[in-house]
């Protein structure tokens, strides 16, 4: 508990820190950008873009068009008291919106973000930036979670070993007692199914739709 | 139990322990080598949308689970990237620029005055071009000055025209070689009403008025 104060103390520092820095942005100090752009650039990408996307090449353009977008219009921002963070997920949020709606990958996914937006981004419900990051990573692991507690006991595992573990064809092969070519075949099997358990969801935040609803877990 | 592979997307997913089809067997080797090359980070550009809409799955998932962080110099050049295209400073992707460092901060006021100066040079253009037009448009006419004299005035018919047909009439062709003296004739008549125009008194262009 007497770590608390101590705590509060720093986040409130940084808070002052950023606003004094978002104000110097706003004024025409284009530099006071900078670090606030190096902290939140990163969170951006790992806990809001690259989920929604899956794709690492659109990820890193979508952050690049997020911070461009942020500089450019800075001034249009208004302080609350809070940090500039929810404003930052917003515009990266609606960028990813943009990509789905451009590619028509899946109008669901695009839907369901439209929802999900003014929950998770409201800034009276969250009180820093470092809090918004946590939650939006717990939230998406609970999703891959509860997916993968659908699928059998192969098919996660060999999820889990690959690209949880990221171990080697070959280890993941071993461990599961078959070929290389038959975990090649579990792990593509495995990839579909998440992909139809994932997409069958039909709460709002849901994301990677495109899906039909045929198979039901075994 | 053998599967189709028809429906990657779509159709129902084997049991693990289905024998799969020769058909599925090679999909899931191209797709385990795309995994390979993704987790390598040599994500192929060209793949058919099923692969890539499984190989989203893949990613979705190794991001959620914190395997794929933005590299710190990826990082660093995107937000150099930015920073300069906010500047109007050069820019682009790869424009090397992972030393850190940024050579001298331009505020952002002077970057939206060269955003916007093209556009105030047309603007200026514009609205001098169009200052003119009106000035023109609106200008009043100047004031009739005395009427121009006649371009031309009435002056005999030998003044302007001198046929050589009267003159000459019909050539004998016996007297084909006698061109010479046509032409003296021609001439000598010609001379004749230049003297007449010329010196003729009060008449324009005469000298008659002079002596």
């Amino acid at each position: 508990m007497a770590s608390e104060p101590a705590g509060d103390q720093q986040q409130r520092e940084e808070l002052e820190e950023e606003q004094r820095q978002v104000s110097e942005a706003q004024q025409g100090n284009l530099d006071a950008m900078r670090p606030i752009l190096e902290r939140y650039a990163r969170p951006l990408y790992g806990t809001v873009i690259l989920p929604r996307l899956g794709d690492t090449a659109s990820a890193e353009e979508v952050l690049r068009d997020t911070l461009a977008t942020a500089v450019e219009k800075i001034r249009r921002f208004t302080w609350q008291g809070k940090s500039i963070y929810p404003w930052l997920r917003q515009i990266a949020i609606n960028k990813v919106y943009d990509v789905h709606r451009q590619s028509k990958r899946s109008r669901r996914l695009a839907d369901a973000m439209v929802h999900e937006v003014p929950v998770e981004s409201d800034p009276q419900s969250h009180a820093d930036a470092q809090l918004i990051a946590d939650q939006e990573r717990r939230a998406h692991r609970e999703r891959i979670e509860v997916t993968m507690a659908q699928l059998q006991e192969r098919y996660r595992t060999a999820i889990e070993l690959r690209l949880v573990q990221e171990l080697p064809r070959e280890e993941c092969a071993r461990r599961l007692g078959v070929t290389i070519g038959t975990f090649d075949v579990l792990l593509f099997r495995a990839v579909r199914a998440f992909r139809k358990h994932f997409g069958e969801r039909t709460a709002p935040g849901d994301f990677l739709g495109e899906h039909t609803s045929e198979e039901r877990p075994s | 139990m053998a599967t189709d592979d028809d429906d990657i997307l779509t159709g129902l997913v084997p049991d693990p322990d289905a024998e799969p089809t020769a058909a599925e067997r090679a999909h899931a080797k191209t797709f385990a080598e795309l995994v390979d090359k993704t987790l390598s980070g040599r994500t192929p550009p060209a793949m058919s949308a099923d692969d890539r809409a499984l190989l989203e799955v893949a990613t979705v998932i190794r991001a959620t689970s914190g395997g794929l962080p933005l590299a710190p110099a990826k990082q660093r050049d995107l937000i150099e990237d930015v920073l300069r295209q906010a500047v109007g400073v050069g820019g682009g992707a790869g424009t090397g620029t992972s030393s850190g460092a940024m050579p001298g901060v331009v505020p952002i006021e002077r970057a939206r005055a060269r955003r916007w100066a093209p556009w105030i040079v047309a603007g200026a253009s514009t609205l001098v071009a169009a200052a003119a037009v009106v000035t023109l448009w609106l200008r009043t006419p100047s004031r009739p000055s005395a009427p121009a004299p006649p371009v031309a005035r009435a002056v005999p018919a030998s003044w302007t025209s001198r046929p050589t047909d009267p003159l000459i009439g019909p050539i004998p062709r016996e007297r084909a070689g006698d061109a010479g003296a046509r032409i003296d004739y021609i001439f000598a008549d010609r001379l004749d009403g230049f003297r007449e125009r010329r010196w003729s008194p009060g008449e324009p262009g005469s000298r008659g008025g002079k002596r």
